[in-house]
């Protein structure tokens, strides 16, 4: 820092040098002279600073550098503006496609209960329309494939989540429960259980059973 | 007291073709007087207006689930005894309890078939 000192010093004189100096005709070796002096105190105060800060802020432009590099390979703009529109468009193919097959076997099978069996012609209109419903059914392979593609999506976009967490030693945050979370929370609100119904039909008529002991005991044996 | 199949009974889901299905599971048994609704606000509504003999309702809707239908029905004097049954994919325990606490009639689980909703209709309203 004395050595700054000292350049600022040595500028300063030469700044007042040249004030004094007529300015219609300042020798150019003075302003040379000057401008070396600028340069020893801009090197004087550079060489002053602490190595260690200068240590560190290279380390935080460094990481600064390598986190851009992580985020480009997640290739963001990719999962916004490919990816996750078309996982989304074929969700909605499969709830149109899957409408679709619905109501056509519905109204088959709604076809052949309304029909009349002493009517003739009463086995051929059953065996077009049980076609109808198995030529409806095929919904499910076409319905899977595209279950399959947006499963991958998922999968891609998970993959780089986790590897970006795992590169940057990222941890969960710990999150406040949204106000949806919390409504749906209250009101039971869980949805189909993954493998089938948790709780069977037979446990669930006990339940109902119109002894109030019995009642009670089928409530009991469903915490077993 | 015997059963009156012409009996207005509502069905509540927003899922059209489980209405659907209801509906033509119901006309087969033979009730073909069936309203319908697409969540629990909607059939609260329709409830106030005529009495049912029968509530069917699935307990996921929005924005009024059947849970909260329920919880209405049975708080409010002129409707409380309406017979009433849930059908849901809401299987767990807790749910059950929470519907028998709020005075459902019966529960059924998705998927079932004729058999389990009938066997269910005649335990909360009679043989028919």
């Amino acid at each position: 820092m004395a050595a700054a000192t000292l350049a600022a010093e040595r500028v300063r004189d030469a700044l007042s040098s040249l004030n004094r100096a007529d300015l219609k005709d300042p020798r150019l070796v003075e302003v040379l002279d000057l401008s070396q002096q600028l340069v020893d105190a801009m090197q004087a105060f550079f060489g002053s600073l602490d190595s260690k800060v200068i240590g560190e802020f290279r380390y935080i432009g460094t990481y600064i550098a390598r986190t851009r590099q992580e985020i480009a390979a997640l290739r963001p703009n990719d999962i916004k503006e490919e990816r996750i529109p078309s996982a989304g468009a074929e969700l909605e193919a499969i709830v149109r496609h899957t409408e679709v097959a619905t109501h056509t076997i519905m109204s088959a099978a709604e076809t052949i209960m309304s029909a009349d069996p002493n009517e003739p012609g009463f086995a051929d209109l059953v065996n077009d329309r049980v076609l109808e419903i198995f030529q409806a059914c095929s919904f499910q392979d076409i319905t899977g494939q595209r279950v399959r593609k947006v499963v991958d999506t998922l999968k891609h976009i998970e993959e780089r989540v986790e590897r970006f967490a795992k590169v940057m030693g990222v941890v969960d945050a710990p999150v406040e429960a949204s106000e949806d979370d919390t409504r749906k929370k209250k009101l039971l609100l869980n949805g189909p259980a993954l493998n089938g119904p948790e709780v069977q039909q037979d446990a669930i008529d006990a339940m109902f059973e119109k002894s109030g002991s019995a009642g009670q005991d089928a409530i009991d044996a469903l915490f077993d | 007291m015997a059963v009156q199949m012409t009996m207005p009974i509502l069905v509540v889901d927003d899922y059209n073709t489980m209405v659907r299905i209801i509906r033509n599971l119901l006309k087969q048994l033979g009730f073909e007087n069936v309203d319908e609704a697409s969540d629990g606000q909607a059939a609260l509504g329709k409830m106030r207006m005529k009495p049912y003999g029968l509530v069917i309702s699935d307990w996921n809707m929005e924005p009024m689930t059947g849970y909260e239908l329920l919880q209405h029905v049975r708080a409010d004097d002129k409707l409380k005894p309406t017979p009433f049954i849930m059908i849901t994919a809401e299987s767990k325990t807790e749910n059950v309890i929470a519907a028998k606490k709020a005075g459902v009639n019966n529960y059924i689980v998705k998927p079932f078939n004729a058999q389990t909703l009938k066997s269910k209709i005649v335990s909360v309203i009679g043989d028919f």
